[in-house]
């Protein structure tokens, strides 16, 4: 498919986020787990090692740690712009889990998608948009064809 | 024994896999296509059809909540310190009083152990809206020094209206918190909801906190917003005229000054604004009155500082604010 047919979007942020303050957009974390399967045994690791200290780091997001049994190790991620990332974590070691959480706190929530160009302003044009008399000294009367002008 | 063996065998390689759960039931599994699928599904699809979609369900009454960590983090997430009492009882709504009040009565007789110890956020709602208008009052005025009274009243309007503290409190999560009767919350709700969430800021921090609060997430939504947009005005000459009088100066002259196409489907005008022979602003338009009347809008704006190449307000974090003084009192 060619990118025109990809779904985009434009550079933004939710409520201009950091103009003001800096709030971190990642409101929910829940890790599930199973507490015997063996695809579970990097999940495990993590919240031994590292679900404390992150807890920690970040007040801001709260953190579920529920074991369920035979469930598919899973970390879903919740948003304050109501959106919902479910990431599959089957058999990953708990470096990975680690980097996994830590891209997921950084995003914003908005769609991963193509992004149309890397800024965005709400107003395009410093000089205003062209019209036909952009760059043309002040005259009175219509324009004319430049031979006859002359 | 034997037989045992002999039938899980068997079994095996007919694909059928016995399991015991427990010691009297086994699950029997078998690979195979689901041929029960395709009927399963069929009928699930039809009762979906017949009584629609399932309603929303608010996130309190799915797993993985804890009512109170999400409120400290609701806290610590803004940067601001909540009394989280406060805040708490900042999320209760009078319609949620109202009908887990009743939706009790209807569980048992026995009102006295059932009574609900829940206090409306009326309170709260009030002082919080009132100081949300009296602080967006002041920052207009601040900010816009030369803006018209009514131009201010119309900014303020659109900062406080129910569409723009909707968008920012269910950005901010308040949504989720929020005890209402009904879900979705509905805008009211919400709305009232945000007023006590500041209302609770400016009980447990004071005023100043409350007033960065509100800077930073209520008057940020003014960014890239045009003032006509949220100002209607009907007739932008009487109010220029009206506006040059004030400040002495001659009434403007309008001038058609650039023409194009006057016989095409697109024909273009450019009409300037002379006050004591100076151009005071120049607009486009397809007609000529068009045009003059967006000259005058481009007037008013330049008037009252609000063109879009103005300088951006000043959003510095509070502690910034305060430094200046101090590092130039050292110096």
């Amino acid at each position: 498919m060619t990118s025109r047919g990809t779904p985009s979007r434009f550079l933004q942020s939710v409520l201009h986020n950091g103009v003001g303050r800096y709030v971190p957009q990642l409101k929910r974390l829940s890790v599930l787990f199973c507490r015997h399967g063996p695809s579970s045994a990097g999940v495990r690791a993590f919240i031994e090692e590292g679900v404390v200290d992150y807890a920690k780091t970040n007040p801001g997001t709260v953190v579920y740690v529920s074991p369920q049994p035979g469930t598919i190790p899973t970390i879903v991620a919740e948003y304050l712009n109501g959106s919902v990332r479910e990431e599959t974590v089957t058999s990953r070691t708990s470096k990975e889990i680690s980097d996994l959480i830590t891209k997921l706190s950084s995003q914003s929530g908005l769609d991963v998608i193509r992004l149309r160009k890397p800024f965005h302003t709400d107003s395009p044009s410093i000089q205003g948009y062209w019209q036909p008399f952009t760059n043309r000294p002040a005259c009175p009367g219509p324009i004319r064809p430049p031979a006859l002008e002359a | 024994m034997a037989s045992r063996y002999i039938v899980n065998r068997g079994a095996l390689t007919l694909g059928i896999h016995y399991r015991t759960a427990c010691r009297t039931t086994t699950f029997t599994q078998i690979r195979e296509m689901k041929r029960w699928m395709k009927s399963y599904n069929y009928i699930m699809a039809k009762k979906q059809k017949i009584e629609g979609t399932p309603p929303p369900k608010p996130r309190s009454q799915q797993p993985n909540w804890e009512y109170h960590a999400e409120v400290q983090a609701f806290s610590s997430r803004l940067h601001e310190n909540f009394s989280l009492e406060l805040l708490k009882a900042a999320f209760v709504n009078p319609c949620y009083v109202e009908s887990e009040q009743k939706r009790r009565e209807e569980l048992t007789t026995d009102f006295k152990t059932t009574a609900l110890v829940l206090n409306a956020n009326m309170e709260l709602r009030s002082q919080g809206s009132d100081f949300l208008a009296s602080f967006l009052t002041d920052w207009c005025r601040a900010s816009f020094p030369s803006l018209h009274g009514d131009g201010v009243a119309a900014v303020v309007a659109h900062l406080s209206g129910s569409t723009v503290v909707c968008h920012v409190a269910r950005n901010l999560g308040v949504e989720d918190l929020t005890m209402s009767a009904e879900y979705p919350v509905p805008d009211d709700v919400l709305n009232a909801t945000f007023m006590a969430v500041i209302g609770a800021l400016l009980e447990s921090s004071g005023a100043e906190r409350a007033a960065f609060f509100l800077r930073d997430f209520v008057t940020t939504q003014l960014i890239g917003k045009d003032l006509f947009d949220m100002w209607t005005v009907v007739n932008p000459m009487g109010l220029l005229m009206e506006e040059l009088a004030q400040r002495n100066m001659s009434a403007p002259e309008p001038r058609l000054i650039r023409s194009a196409g006057a016989s095409t489907v697109v024909p273009l005008y450019f009409v300037g604004l002379y006050s004591d022979k100076k151009l005071l602003a120049q607009g486009p338009g397809d007609t000529v009155i068009a045009a003059e009347e967006e000259a005058a809008r481009v007037a008013l704006r330049q008037l009252y500082g609000f063109t879009e190449n103005r300088r951006p307000s000043d959003f510095s974090p509070m502690e910034q604010q305060h430094q200046p003084v101090q590092s130039a009192a050292s110096s």
